[in-house]
């Protein structure tokens, strides 16, 4: 992983953060709206500018690919990087969570 | 009674969240916006008044991929109105929307979008800044006729209009990120 996708990417956006939770599975950028909505329970709702923004950067970072069109729908998926970089988000915030649970 | 009505208005560059906030107060107060057409003439229908938060996107890579573009912002309930200048216009009716909805959800993408309109809008600027009018003040100002004096005096405020351009789109640049920050 190189030193810009590091700094652009490690500590990421909450948005960030759960667009590639989202896309370990196949799905459309409104796909990952619905899905971040149920699984935050309606507390995130990312919006589309910032969604359509998010994932060209991302595509263009090699961190998601494009699979292919449906209805006007471009659908992706996380890449090898991508999994890197969200493997280090996910280390990242578990070590927060303890050391926050320890000092509580 | 007349029912449609044409105002002209002029916003700078980096003005957008003022022209979001001007189509708002006409549709409350029952002017709804039908479009915008060059250099700035804002045409308006009559209408119940009512609540609806515009707003605009300038996304050069979405206007490329419109169809899918449009697209996510329809599966989102925003309706597309119209491309101007870069810009792309939306609107959600308030009653809609659960709480406060913009097209943006964070500052990241926020700032992301202000870099856009920045490298879309300063880049033509600065190549012309720096391949016309700085080469045309050394050579105009070096030939002694009156035609070459002329044309010194005309880059020269050339050269002071852009650098007030650029002041004034940096001074709204770091107000504006300053906002997001704070």
């Amino acid at each position: 992983m190189d030193a810009h996708i590091k700094k652009v990417y490690v500590p990421m956006t909450e948005t960030g953060f759960y667009i590639l939770l989202c896309l370990r599975e196949e799905s459309h950028g409104y796909g990952i709206v619905q899905k971040v909505d149920e699984l935050t329970k309606g507390e995130i709702r990312i919006s589309p500018g910032t969604m359509y923004g998010s994932l060209s950067k991302m595509e263009k970072d090699g961190l998601i690919q494009f699979v292919r069109e449906e209805e006007k729908r471009k659908i992706y998926r996380i890449t090898v990087l991508g999994n890197q970089v969200l493997d280090l988000e996910m280390k990242r915030i578990e070590r927060l969570y303890h050391t926050m649970v320890e000092v509580r | 009674m007349k029912d449609t009505k044409t105002e002209f208005r002029f916003f700078t560059v980096p003005e957008w969240k003022k022209e979001e906030e001007y189509l708002r107060q006409r549709h409350k107060s029952g002017w709804k916006f039908v479009r915008v057409t060059f250099p700035g003439m804002y045409h308006f229908e009559k209408c119940e008044p009512e609540d609806v938060i515009y707003q605009l996107d300038y996304n050069q890579e979405g206007l490329a991929h419109k169809e899918e573009y449009v697209q996510m912002f329809r599966d989102c309930g925003w309706e597309y109105l119209q491309d101007f200048v870069g810009y792309s216009y939306f609107k959600k009716s308030a009653l809609e929307m659960n709480g406060e909805e913009e097209i943006f959800c964070d500052d990241a993408s926020r700032l992301d979008m202000m870099k856009r309109v920045i490298k879309g809008r300063m880049l033509p600027l600065l190549i012309m800044f720096f391949l016309v009018i700085l080469p045309n003040i050394y050579i105009q100002s070096r030939i002694d006729s009156p035609i070459n004096h002329v044309l010194t005096c005309v880059f020269i405020g050339l050269l002071v209009a852009y650098l007030t351009l650029f002041g004034w789109i940096g001074y709204h640049y770091w107000k504006y990120r300053n906002s997001l920050l704070h």
